[in-house]
């Protein structure tokens, strides 16, 4: 027996265990029969079991090269290191599908072992609706995109992997890309099985903020992967080119980004509980429409190497799913009345009012701009293009709009703002943007667009920090040292300072992407050996080719120096790799060297024998800048998400009267203004439900 | 900050900014380099060889010929529209990067900023609608708060300091020092 056979087995008796599971938890809960809800999650995790041991026999075919094993022998060779030929597992799209299969039953196994957090009545809803996604992906690996089909006769040799995935960043790219995508079914799944009972408390809340965020930190961190390896692999300078394929990547985020804040107003307001179950299908709907898109090959992108036949299941799905949805919504729709009236416009609410409608336009204009080729060429027959000078004009001043709404929002309180308590928080932040604004034309830079653009985000990280430092300074004037008060603070309200540390990364990265979108430099030549091209004050003299050949791949580089300043820097070598197997598909590498927060960048576009190389030089400032906003983004993210230790509160509470007051009666001197009221308000696990700290926002004041 | 002073903060904020964007916007700006010119013009069009990359941005064969055919004539003198229309009678509308601006092709623009318009509205509605139907209600509550009186707040504000001290040992302490 082979491995392979392992798999196959593995595979029918995963979709068995995801049936059992679907049947018997809609059972268990609808005749009230605890036992079965029991034996549904042992069965999840028979489920999960089961498809890590297909996960295992795949990988163990790949390890012992069992080229009779076709996806084996189309995504792998003998000459492929171990980690390589370990990667080639999702390498391709029946491995990938198994991945994303297996990432579904691993995180429907966390589910179930973390279950006891969730209201208990949606638990089998919730395990039905993942394990029915399970069966969608089952009943495709075992039908017509097995990864364990087997070759009439093994081959002798593999084709290898395709020369863009050998790349470190491809070891890890895809994966987590991936698992952001399936991670959008824990959200939905709440949501359905919310909208199945009826039950759409907070502490459903609590559970679907925590599965998004998840899932939200997770797509961060594939889109910044993929940013980071389109720059350092495709060679054109860039890092994010507005491709259909990144901008599917790019939906469910921003949908699950405006359902991360409009949740907020849920639970503090119990307002929007319509629109946020919106966002959440629109998220899940949106990743697997992603995947439609990337495997069907509809829209022409430059990762075609998924295309495949598969991509009309995706789109069923995408139809079953959006059909169920809607009925469950409509059949729901009249419980779902908000418990709160809308004070006023001017309030924390109404910013993240603002913030849904800004995130949901840039979301709907990215569609529209990726579809719009399809509909052109189905009415007038026209072939066009929708590329980076349309998404820059049209998505580029709603992300401006969207960075001064997230300077704005924090600034005011929940219900409404004062006019007045409004003109004292802005000032700071205001003139932070005035200075930057009037510092920037003296130091050359003088078009409008990036001036504005700058602006904001000083604005905006100025209403950050200042908010940050004043949280800070009140603890640290009850005796905390600075370091650890921002500790403390950051500590005790994670939701809110990890959001803020969110919101700092992303003003990071905007600056990062302003910089490099308006002020790239770039060049090209043809180059003999001595001479030289310069740009920017960096000076790169050519000596010649190199060209190393080793049994199955060819590399050329050429060398040259770098001068800044002066003084040499150092040697780089540009170059591309030619696999033996895809010799059409050369793999670039890109020497990118790093002068403080500007990025040289050089690329070997050609070359002729041993002693001419065209060269194209990218000075790309602040992209730097990108990379660590998307660290500091990923950092908020875990922040937020973090379980809170259940807290031992009021376990010694109040002490009645008559008792003399330990801490002697007083203000709490509280930043600008003092508390003036702090009525009773439950006290819950939920940090920012906190009525010292919610009360003092309302007052404009942070503790 | 007082709010008579925040205000004159926020009036002199607005005047430097309107000043500096009026004035960037007046000055001419720098020339252009011809290398920025040619990447201008280059990342208007679309590498028709290659998947997904502009003129400016391709290494192919093809992008480098017409970079450099984009380099002569804005050398002869010509604008960088008059160049990108050559290519465009040239190869017709699939060489540009995007839709033109056009026909039918202008509802690739307009649908976007109609549906960002009417987003606008309807949430304006929608807020109008709640604000209006809530209004008593928030009367109440400013009546609420202003009948509070004085000897209410001193005692909050003692309570508000225990449920902090009883939430953090750390504030508990050093305010016991300081009382001790």
């Amino acid at each position: 027996m082979y491995f392979s056979d392992l798999g196959s087995i593995s595979l029918i008796l995963a979709l068995g265990f995801a049936i059992l599971t679907m049947v018997v938890a809609v059972l268990g809960a609808t005749r009230n029969i605890p036992q079965l809800v029991a034996s549904a999650r042992r069965c999840v995790l028979a489920v999960a079991f089961f498809l890590l041991l297909a996960s295992a026999s795949l990988i163990a075919s790949f390890l012992t090269h069992d080229f009779g094993v076709s996806y084996v022998a189309q995504h792998s060779s003998l000459s492929m290191p171990w980690y390589y030929t370990t990667a080639a597992f999702y390498g391709g799209q029946e491995g990938s599908l198994l991945y994303w299969a297996l990432m579904l039953s691993v995180f429907s196994a966390v589910f179930v072992f973390t279950s006891r957090r969730a209201p208990s009545v949606l638990v089998p809803y919730v395990m039905a609706t993942l394990m029915s996604i399970e069966v969608f992906l089952l009943i495709m690996l075992t039908t017509i995109s097995s990864p364990f089909v087997r070759l009439p006769a093994p081959l002798p040799n593999g084709i290898g992997l395709n020369p863009l995935l050998m790349d470190p960043g491809m070891l890890i790219h895809p994966p987590i890309l991936l698992m952001g995508y399936m991670s959008f079914s824990l959200p939905f799944a709440f949501a359905v099985a919310a909208m199945i009972t009826g039950k759409l408390d907070s502490d459903w809340l609590r559970s679907i903020r925590r599965w998004t965020l998840a899932a939200w930190s997770i797509q961060t961190a594939g889109l910044m992967l993929g940013a980071w390896w389109a720059y350092h692999v495709l060679g054109w300078g860039g890092y994010w080119g507005w491709d259909p394929v990144e901008n599917a990547a790019l939906f469910p985020w921003l949908t699950a980004t405006a359902f991360l804040h409009s949740t907020m107003v849920q639970e503090r307001r119990g307002m929007l509980k319509v629109w946020n179950l919106g966002l959440v299908i629109a998220s899940f709907a949106l990743a697997i429409f992603g995947t439609f898109e990337v495997r069907s090959g509809l829209i022409s992108s430059v990762h075609s190497f998924a295309y495949s036949a598969i991509g009309g299941y995706f789109l069923a799905f995408l139809c079953i799913v959006i059909v169920f949805s809607i009925g469950l919504f409509i059949y729901r729709l009249p419980r779902l009345r908000p418990e709160q009236e809308f004070v006023s416009v001017i309030s924390r609410e109404g910013s993240f009012l603002l913030n849904n409608l800004l995130l949901v336009g840039i979301t709907f204009a990215t569609l529209w701009g990726t579809l719009f080729p399809l509909i052109s060429n189905a009415v007038s027959h026209q072939t066009l293009t929708v590329g980076p000078p349309f998404y820059n004009s049209v998505d580029g001043p709603l992300f401006i709009a969207l960075l001064l709404a997230m300077g704005i929002g924090p600034l005011l309180a929940w219900r409404r703002t004062t006019l007045r308590t409004l003109w004292r928080n802005l000032g700071i932040p205001a003139l932070a943007a005035a200075i930057c604004a009037a510092i920037l034309p003296l130091a050359g830079i003088r078009d409008i667009w990036p001036n504005i653009a700058f602006a904001v985000c000083s604005f905006t990280a100025g209403a950050i920090l200042y908010e940050i430092w004043r949280g800070v300074r009140v603890r640290h004037s009850h005796g905390e040292p600075y370091p650890l008060a921002l500790y403390m603070l950051i500590n005790r309200y994670r939701q809110r300072y990890g959001g803020y540390i969110v919101h700092l990364g992303l003003v990071m990265l905007a600056v990062g992407v302003i910089g490099s979108h308006f002020f790239q430099l770039q060049t090209d030549a043809v180059l003999k050996p001595g001479q030289e091209i310069n740009i920017a004050g960096y000076k790169l003299v050519y000596f010649g080719n190199i060209d190393q050949k080793y049994p199955d791949v060819e590399v050329v580089t050429a060398q040259l120096q770098v001068w800044h300043d002066g003084q040499l820097q150092e040697y780089i070598y540009p170059g591309r790799q030619f696999y033996a197997n895809f010799g059409n598909q050369p793999a670039s590498l890109i020497p990118i060297t790093t002068f403080g927060l500007t990025d040289l960048y050089v690329f070997l576009d050609n070359w002729n024998g041993p002693a001419q190389a065209t060269i194209r030089v990218f000075i790309n400032p602040l992209v730097p800048l990108v990379w660590y906003g998307g660290l500091l983004m990923l950092l908020g993210g875990i922040i937020c998400w973090w379980p809170e230790k259940r807290r031992q509160r009021i376990a010694k509470s109040i002490p009645s009267e008559g008792v003399p007051d330990p801490i002697g009666a007083g203000a709490v001197s509280g930043g600008e203004g003092t508390l003036v009221v702090a009525r009773h308000a439950p006290q819950t696990q939920d940090t920012e439900t906190d009525p010292v700290h919610q009360q003092a926002n309302e007052e404009g004041v942070i503790i | 900050m007082k709010p008579k002073r925040s205000l004159l903060v926020i009036l002199a904020v607005v005047a430097i900014l309107g000043a500096t964007w009026s004035y960037v916007l007046v000055a001419t700006p720098p020339q252009k380099t011809l290398d920025q010119e040619v990447q201008d013009v280059g990342s208007q069009l679309k590498c028709l060889v290659c998947q997904g990359e502009s003129v400016a941005d391709s290494p192919a064969l093809l992008a480098q010929q017409m970079r450099t055919i984009i380099r002569q004539q804005l050398q002869s003198g010509k604008s960088e529209q008059d160049v990108i229309q050559y290519f465009q009678s040239r190869y017709g509308d699939r060489i540009l990067y995007a839709p033109p601006r056009q026909g039918f092709n202008l509802l690739a623009w307009l649908v976007p900023i109609a549906m960002l318009l009417g987003g606008a509205l309807l949430l304006f509605f929608v807020v109008r609608d709640w604000h209006k139907s809530s209004r008593p209600a928030a009367a109440e509550e400013v009546s609420d708060l202003a009948n509070l009186d004085e000897a209410d707040l001193k005692r909050y504000r003692q309570q508000l300091e225990q449920e902090l001290a009883a939430d953090d040992p750390l504030f508990a302490r050093t305010r016991i020092e300081e009382a001790g």
